[in-house]
């Protein structure tokens, strides 16, 4: 069994809406996966499925061989999956260094462990340390609320949009840092808008279409399918 | 000259005293997301529990404060989570509302332990300070030291404990601190504690100043309000700002009208800050 499995689920915001019809999906760990689709197709709301932010009314989400749907935010959280929210991913009125304190809640002692070595690792954050998290720019915000999931260690980041609003030069250093926060064992899940960048870094992709899976395979084969460069890449 | 600048003192005093109750109010604000206007009770019950504590156990003004914090904390804890908490689902105005009801009825409670009558705090009776014509009642200034010690405790536990910082966060973004493993639940009853508890220390602080009924929190609940909602409902350091705008602007009040209309300062406060930035003086769009 992979790190994370997700079979048939249906969700939706109320009782009566059901956003996703019967999703599937796995993810191996220390791989990248990408989830591509057009707009409502459900690519956001399959991954507050996973973070335990929309209870699934049906179908099975297991984490790590632990059965995960139905458990709080902060349960799974615990667990060593963590979820960076499309926007409001920070806390804007605390500073940089709070923000981190923040995201290793959970775990007080190691967080202090882990806090020098990700300002090491993001020297812009170490540089605004003491500035109010509101102050820095649409890919610092990220680049600080990534670094605060990576505040528990996790096994596996959920990244919603993580390049949504960034110029191209800010979007092109966030994969990079994507890449290399992958590089260190950590499988990501990550739903993109920019599908062309999220095929190039990805090692399988799965394609969502009105709350179903469409399409699916190695990141390679979909971005050499004719349809799929029609429908996502522009030709 | 000298009128204005004695004003401006007795501002500066009772504007500190009412940031005391006005920061408590803004706490519940920022966390609870609703007005808990039972901070006008509690106030109340924190005068009493102060005014048992000094009067009949014969402790000083300080312990006094201490107890009016520690019951007051306790009462709103224990009421938030019977009349409040289970209305939560229904949204912030339903909340509010009930908020009133459960003022009201505390506020009986106290008037059926205690009775209508007015009491003092048992002071010594000590002679002004005095200096270029003006006068500072040694009392006044021990009860500014005491609302600054009040303040200056809770901006150390927000800034520098961990607790303090998770309530800072929820506070500022409650969906993303629940997923960083804040627990809401266990955030919203301390909020309530110290909230209700620093209520408790104005109720206290207002007794000192003068004397206590079971409507000493009631008297006082719109200049609250006023302070809140000029700095910026959710805002601690607004509701600081906030509340000596208020203090000040309702002694300076004086110089024009009869001191009968002073509550009106507040009303007016309100309406002036809100025209000008609704979002009063230090608020900011949070999430």
């Amino acid at each position: 069994m992979g790190l994370l499995s997700v079979e048939g689920v249906i969700a939706g915001y109320s009782a009566a809406d059901e956003i996703l019809k019967g999703v599937s999906l796995a993810v191996e760990a220390g791989e990248i996966v990408a989830i591509l689709g057009p707009n409502g197709a459900g690519k956001s709301t399959l991954l507050k499925s996973i973070a335990g932010l929309i209870r699934p009314k049906r179908g099975k989400v297991s984490f790590a061989g632990e059965r995960i749907d139905g458990l709080a935010p902060r349960q799974v959280s615990a667990l060593g999956l963590a979820f960076v929210p499309q926007e409001q991913n920070i806390f804007p009125r605390l500073s940089v260094l709070e923000n981190l304190e923040m995201g290793g809640y959970v775990d007080p002692a190691g967080a202090q462990r882990r806090i020098p070595a990700l300002l090491d690792r993001f020297p812009m954050l170490a540089e605004k340390r003491r500035q109010a998290a509101r102050t820095l720019s649409g890919g610092q915000r990220q680049v600080l609320a990534m670094a605060m999931a990576l505040m528990v260690e996790p096994k596996l980041l959920l990244l919603d949009e993580p390049s949504a609003g960034l110029s191209p030069i800010a979007a092109e250093r966030l994969f990079e840092t994507i890449a290399g926060i992958n590089a260190d064992g950590i499988a990501i899940v990550m739903v993109e808008q920019n599908a062309l960048e999220a095929l190039s870094i990805a090692k399988r992709s799965y394609i969502l279409v009105d709350g179903r899976n469409s399409r699916s395979g190695p990141s390679a084969e979909l971005a050499a399918d004719p349809e799929v460069r029609r429908v996502f890449l522009g030709g | 000259m000298q009128e204005i600048a004695q004003l401006l003192i007795n501002g500066v005093v009772s504007g500190t005293i009412l940031a005391v109750p006005a920061i408590g109010f803004t706490a519940i604000y920022a966390v609870l997301r609703f007005p808990n206007f039972a901070v006008a009770s509690h106030a109340t019950v924190g005068a009493f529990a102060g005014y048992v504590a000094n009067a009949s156990l014969g402790l000083p003004a300080p312990a006094a404060v201490l107890a009016g914090f520690a019951v007051a904390g306790v009462v709103g804890v224990a009421s938030d989570q019977l009349a409040l908490r289970p209305l939560r689902p229904s949204g912030a105005l339903t909340s509010a509302i009930a908020s009133v009801a459960l003022m009201i009825a505390l506020e009986n409670v106290l008037r059926f332990a205690f009775g209508n009558d007015l009491r003092g705090f048992d002071l010594p009776i000590l002679r002004d300070w005095r200096f270029a014509g003006l006068r500072v009642g040694p009392q006044q200034l021990e009860n500014l030291a005491m609302a600054v010690a009040a303040m200056t405790a809770l901006f150390l536990f927000l800034a520098f404990t961990r607790t303090g910082k998770a309530m800072r966060a929820v506070a500022d973004n409650p969906a993303l601190a629940d997923i960083k493993g804040i627990d809401p639940e266990r955030m919203a009853r301390l909020a309530s504690f110290i909230g209700m508890g620093l209520a408790g220390v104005g109720g206290v602080l207002l007794g000192l100043d003068t004397s206590i009924d079971p409507l000493t929190g009631f008297r006082a609940i719109l200049a609250i309000f006023a302070a809140a909602v000029v700095g910026g409902l959710g805002s601690i350091p607004g509701a600081v700002v906030g509340a000596l705008t208020v203090g000040i602007a309702e002694e300076l009040s004086l110089l024009a009208f009869q001191p009968a209309y002073r509550t009106a300062v507040g009303f007016l406060a309100i309406l002036i800050v809100l025209m000008i930035r609704p979002r009063g003086l230090l608020g900011e769009r949070a999430y």
